[in-house]
């Protein structure tokens, strides 16, 4: 059975349509990442799906019944976490949970639930007085309250700090274990790529791709840029790195050579440019970051490749250079690097190769832990 | 049951309301100063009693004043401040039906209310105990269920606004214009109708005067007024004033059901 499905939806407001022939279908047991820049109709679209919005067209069925007629046996067996939501300020959190109890119509115990989300502590105050992050746990414990079939996220990050979002995914992940769908929007690519089976892009009401996040990261091209700083960019030596297989491109920037090529051929890449005489002084890699990933879907006009990141990641600064180095041969280092001592957050943003190893995986050996430290970081800026 | 928790909610967060225990406290001072002033002195002592108090006094001028404007107060906020503020979307991702949530408000707050107009008829109790006044419980117990019901009619009211509002603002305005109408124009606005349809009611089979009555007992102050009073003279449900009565209580129940129903109405098609 398919947890949620639209078919043909689309939700005209006066003067926008905010979705657009709309067709989605969530799987049972899958953790899915609606993704979409503001504005794009995510919200209206879970909106539709709790019934607080309706389609102006189209069906939207959840739990095998309609979103619209049967909206309350749909919200009993549902978990929501709403976007933009409020608490009500003069009820302690501990209110909140009994309420959502009751409401539900479960027998469960409000501690334990406030003790998942990390909220025992404070279960007692008003919830008028917690911060953002913690109104945001407290919408979630109400959320599990009945252990629902389908929990709907929608932005679940917004307002956490890097420990609230870690806590955020594992929570999903023990409920994607247990069974539980999973639907939550994001308009951060760096939370989906750890948690997600599938991810569908939505742009302008309409989604433009869905696809796992390595089915969309090959769709955009898997390539590595690597950058060579060498003591002379000759021609000679250019069509050494140019007759690496495996190498696409290749370009002359002052002495650095930026080397478009598959991510395991970059040892190569740098053999054959030694062997041609040159002198490496610093190299080092990018791979497709998911931040580019998205932009390439939401921005540009579908997959367009690679695009360059900004200046300030490149080798002119000798500190930073000599991480990249390091980086470039020792994963692991990289991790620690960028994401401070929190090792196990770049494992986590990594892939989805639950084993626990290094921070490793199977894109690239030092394409993720790099990318994902990165979206990882960009992602707290966004929400703040 | 859905109904009853959100019920359950809404009293408890407006139980603890600073606006609610102010208005209370105010109230309660009110009735008690009253009870102060009025109270006889000398020889006439023993026959003023409660029931003249109530219905001559503070009926009139504060219960159907005040009680009115708390209920206003208490309800106008209900549904379109929890839309603003975006704990609606907290209270519908849970399952209630928007006929739950709009009644469970009426009922949850409407408790609220009356729990309110008992606490501050306690003050006034003990002022009325300790002054040389012949004290009936009875009367005044009775006299304070009137009251709250007046009380808990208008959170209705309130409430059915609240729900058909799209902003607090709108909300508020309805708010202010139901104690206008009812408290302040009712007589005038009626009169004016009654004028305006003098020809049309010449051929309906009641005469003006009677329609006259009926809207005078339409206004819930009144009603409550009419019930209470025949209630304090132990003639409630009989006596020559019974087609009164029994206009005023159908148009109590009347408007305590209507305007939540006309609110989620609109409530239940709308986009939130």
């Amino acid at each position: 059975m398919t947890a949620i499905e639209l078919r043909d939806v689309t939700k005209e407001f006066p003067g926008v349509t905010a979705v657009r022939d709309l067709d989605l279908a969530v799987e049972e047991g899958e953790v899915y990442g609606f993704l979409g820049p503001n504005g794009a109709g995510k919200s209206t679209t879970i909106d539709m799906v709790l019934d607080l919005v309706r389609p102006t067209d189209g069906t939207v069925t959840v739990l095998g019944r309609n979103a619209t007629a049967d909206s309350v046996e749909i919200r009993r067996r549902t978990g929501v976490l709403p976007d933009g939501f409020a608490v009500y300020d003069r009820l302690s959190g501990r209110k909140h949970v009994e309420f959502a109890i009751e409401s539900k119509d479960v027998d469960a115990d409000p501690d334990a639930v406030l003790d998942r989300v990390g909220l025992l502590e404070d279960a007692d105050r008003k919830a008028g007085g917690y911060s953002k992050g913690m109104q945001q746990r407290l919408a979630l414990a109400m959320a599990l309250v009945g252990d629902p079939e389908l929990l709907i996220l929608d932005e679940p990050s917004s307002g956490l700090d890097p420990a609230g979002a870690k806590d955020m995914r594992d929570i999903v992940r023990e409920e994607a274990d247990r069974g539980a769908t999973v639907f939550f929007s994001s308009h951060v690519l760096g939370q989906v790529e750890a948690v997600c089976d599938r991810v569908g892009i939505l742009r302008e009401g309409t989604l433009v791709a869905e696809d796992s996040v390595e089915g969309l990261r090959d769709a955009v091209g898997g390539e590595e840029t690597l950058s060579i700083e060498v003591d002379d960019a000759s021609d000679a030596i250019l069509a050494a790195a140019r007759d690496v297989e495996g190498v696409s491109r290749v370009d002359r920037d002052g002495t650095t050579l930026v080397v478009s090529c598959e991510s395991d051929v970059k040892t190569r890449v740098i053999d054959a440019v030694e062997d041609a005489g040159a002198a490496v002084s610093d190299f080092h890699t990018e791979a497709v970051s998911l931040e580019d990933l998205f932009l390439a879907y939401t921005e540009g006009d579908g997959p367009t490749g690679t695009t360059e990141r900004d200046a300030s990641t490149g080798g002119d600064d000798p500190t930073e250079g000599s991480v990249e180095d390091d980086a470039a041969t020792d994963p692991e280092a990289n991790a620690d690097a960028v994401n401070g001592t929190d090792d196990e957050d770049a494992t986590e943003n990594g892939t989805e190769n639950a084993s626990g190893d290094d921070g490793e995986n199977d894109s690239g050996e030092d394409a993720d832990p790099e990318t994902a430290g990165d979206g990882f970081v960009r992602s707290d800026e966004v929400d703040e | 049951m859905s109904l009853l928790a959100v019920a359950n909610k809404d009293f408890q967060d407006t139980v603890r309301s600073r606006g609610m225990v102010l208005l209370v406290a105010l109230f309660s001072l009110l009735v008690a100063a009253f009870a102060y002033v009025v109270r006889p002195q000398g020889d006439g002592a023993n026959e003023f009693a409660t029931e003249v108090l109530l219905s001559f006094f503070v009926g009139p001028y504060l219960v159907t004043t005040l009680v009115p404007l708390v209920g206003l107060v208490v309800g106008y906020n209900a549904i379109s401040g929890e839309r603003e503020s975006g704990s609606l979307k907290l209270l519908l991702s849970l399952p209630h039906s928007r006929a739950d949530v709009v009644f469970g408000k009426v009922i949850g707050r409407g408790a609220a209310l009356s729990l309110a107009v008992f606490a501050g008829f306690l003050l006034p109790a003990v002022v009325l105990i300790a002054a040389p006044v012949s004290f009936n419980p009875g009367a005044y117990l009775g006299f304070t269920v009137f009251a709250a019901i007046l009380g808990i009619v208008f959170v209705a009211i309130a409430v059915g606004c609240s729900a058909a509002a799209a902003t607090g603002r709108q909300a508020l305005i309805a708010a202010v214009g139901v104690y206008v109408l009812f408290v302040l124009f009712w007589g005038v606005l009626t009169g004016q109708i009654l004028g305006a349809f003098d020809g049309v009611i010449g051929a309906l089979p009641a005469t003006s005067r009677e329609i006259g009555a009926f809207l005078e007992v339409a206004n819930p102050r009144t009603g409550i007024s009419v019930l209470s009073d025949a209630f304090l003279a132990e003639l409630l449900f009989e006596g020559e004033t019974l087609n009164r009565q029994i206009s005023a209580a159908a148009m109590l129940v009347f408007w305590a059901l209507a305007p939540p129903l006309a609110g989620l109405l609109k409530f239940d098609r709308d986009d939130l």
